[in-house]
């Protein structure tokens, strides 16, 4: 079976270093995987997409996603082509308070305050790695170690005193992330 | 098989050098900087140059003459820079140099660029168009093959689409089969005076050792394009047996193809396509016969319709054949437009076939 995420947020989320740490943790597991990355020129505050597809066998799906099962929402700023794009029923997972579940379609919809949860475990700039905790720890695409693992070999060198604290994101986001809507209802509490 | 998650352009880079290149030279420019980043950072580990050129003009002689001197040497760029590279690539395919020209393309407007050419002379680019990641691997190795078996440029088509995309991918040299020896690279081992070889697209020998001279020699070129277009021409299909509409497409544009008809024949449609895996040799006799059966046969390409010649030659029926493509760039202009895209191919399918067929 093939599993496809879309990431949409803005330069400086983390956006690609999620879809990154996601697409190496799945292939590090001996599985297949497929990253497309799609941002402006800008560093921080232009569009940043990215899209991941995992599967057992050889990818079917284009580099040009058709369609998604499930999305990470990081922002709502140019967020419409991706939403555009889901299939009604699978797990999104979004920003709060950036991102109004309800903006979505009709998709199983879970929140995480990113920024919140990030800064509590002492790790204000890794609030990808927080969405993307709360993203496995919803559909378990990949072992949570795998995530972690892989997040420590894409630091280069210069950033791994940085490592400690995308794991505790990781992990935060995993144990934080709630049901904010049930495809076609809000979801209470 | 372990996989390595790979960016298209690394991976190409990758499997260039198991397959023995052990020289580029090129001049950055977007999608075609990526492999020049990964040969820059892959050739010297295995002992072999790569060098950042002043311009695409001295990239392409530099692995020219690295590849007269018998080394496995390739040269890219996207299309805009192999236009500068027409003058060496027409030489090489004349005086008979094996080199690769990797165009890691913008879009699919240089289709005549590579099956036409822009030099001089009768010459032919064997032109290899990988739909995705995994078959450009394959092709990144076939190319020096081909290059090596016929003693000819050869250019790989890439897109932004292979060159950016990551995938996983396992990459281990290939075995095409054997060559032929390279006794004609001027290697230094004729040691000197009064025997050295000599590489000369006009052929006429040296004073002491007269060569066949450009008549000769320029028909015996041409004669062995002739030869190549018989045995090198490859292709995939499907569904063409029972196929109403035939989609002929190349490169990503038919791995998009393959996707959409995939759909359309699940809903009942009866619908094939059509890959031209080489460009140049263009296979003709497979279209013609793919065709036979077809009432429309759609040519999806993302330029204002090139490969569409090759397909009006080749179809079995000239009155069949409709274009669908279109010229889609983005706005940045370094890669596809809006119409590479699953959902739109879909939709010009459909309307190409609700629009009536011949009787």
């Amino acid at each position: 079976m093939e599993r496809e995420l879309v990431v949409t947020g803005i330069g400086g989320q983390g956006i690609q270093l999620l879809a990154k740490t996601l697409a190496l943790a799945a292939t590090r597991e001996g599985r297949h995987a497929m990253l497309s990355a799609d941002y402006g020129g800008e560093m921080r505050g232009g569009p940043s997409r990215a899209s991941v597809v995992i599967g057992d066998s050889p990818l079917r799906a284009l580099p040009v996603l058709a369609s998604a099962w499930s999305a990470i929402v990081a922002h709502h700023r140019f967020s419409e082509p991706a939403l555009a794009r889901l299939r009604p029923g699978g797990p999104a997972i979004v920003n709060l308070p950036l991102v109004d579940p309800s903006s979505l379609p009709p998709m199983v919809v879970y929140g995480v305050d990113a920024a919140a949860v990030a800064a509590s475990v002492d790790a204000p700039q890794a609030i990808g790695f927080v969405l993307l905790g709360a993203y496995n720890a919803v559909t378990r695409l990949v072992a949570p170690e795998s995530l972690a693992a892989a997040m420590e070999e894409l630091l280069p060198p210069y950033r791994k005193q940085h490592a400690a604290a995308n794991a505790r994101a990781l992990a935060a986001g995993a144990v934080a992330v709630r049901p904010a809507r049930r495809a076609g209802a809000e979801v209470a509490g | 098989m372990t996989l390595e998650l790979l960016e298209g352009s690394e991976a190409i880079a990758a499997s260039a050098i198991a397959a023995g290149c052990r020289f580029f030279a090129g001049y950055p420019m977007s999608p075609f900087t990526g492999l020049l980043e990964s040969m820059s950072r892959l050739l010297p580990a295995v002992g072999g140059v790569c060098l950042n050129a002043e311009s695409e003009i001295e990239g392409v002689n530099m692995a020219l003459g690295a590849a007269a001197a018998g080394a496995r040497a390739a040269t890219g760029s996207c299309g805009q820079g192999i236009a500068l590279m027409q003058e060496a690539i027409a030489e090489a395919a004349l005086n008979e140099t094996p080199f690769v020209v990797f165009n890691m393309a913008r879009n699919q407007q240089d289709y005549f660029q590579s099956t036409r050419g822009g030099g001089w002379g009768d010459y032919r680019t064997i032109t290899l168009a990988p739909k995705d990641i995994p078959e450009a691997v394959e092709h990144a190795q076939l190319a020096f093959h081909l290059a090596d078996k016929h003693r000819a440029p050869v250019i790989f088509y890439g897109d932004p689409l292979i060159a950016q995309t990551r995938v996983g991918v396992s990459i281990r040299p290939l075995d095409f089969g054997p060559l032929p020896p390279k006794d004609w690279a001027l290697d230094g081992t004729r040691s000197g005076t009064g025997k050295s070889r000599q590489i000369w697209t006009w052929a006429m020998g040296k004073a002491t050792d007269p060569g066949p001279g450009p008549d000769r020699h320029w028909r015996a070129i041409a004669a062995k394009f002739d030869a190549i277009a018989k045995v090198e021409a490859r292709h995939e299909q499907a569904h063409v047996e029972d196929a109403e509409t035939l989609v002929v497409a190349f490169g990503s544009a038919a791995k998009f193809v393959e996707y959409v008809v995939a759909e359309l024949r699940a809903e009942g449609h009866r619908i094939g396509w059509f890959r031209p895996v080489t460009l140049w040799p263009f296979p003709g006799e497979a279209l013609a016969k793919a065709t036979a059966g077809a009432r429309r046969v759609l040519v999806f390409e993302l330029n204002a319709g090139q490969m569409l010649d090759d397909v009006l030659i080749h179809a079995a029926d000239r009155s069949a054949v409709r274009f669908i493509g279109g010229v889609s760039i983005a706005e940045s202009g370094l890669a596809y437009g809006e119409l590479m895209d699953a959902p739109v191919i879909r939709d010009r399918i459909l309307a190409a076939v609700g629009e009536g067929t011949r009787s």
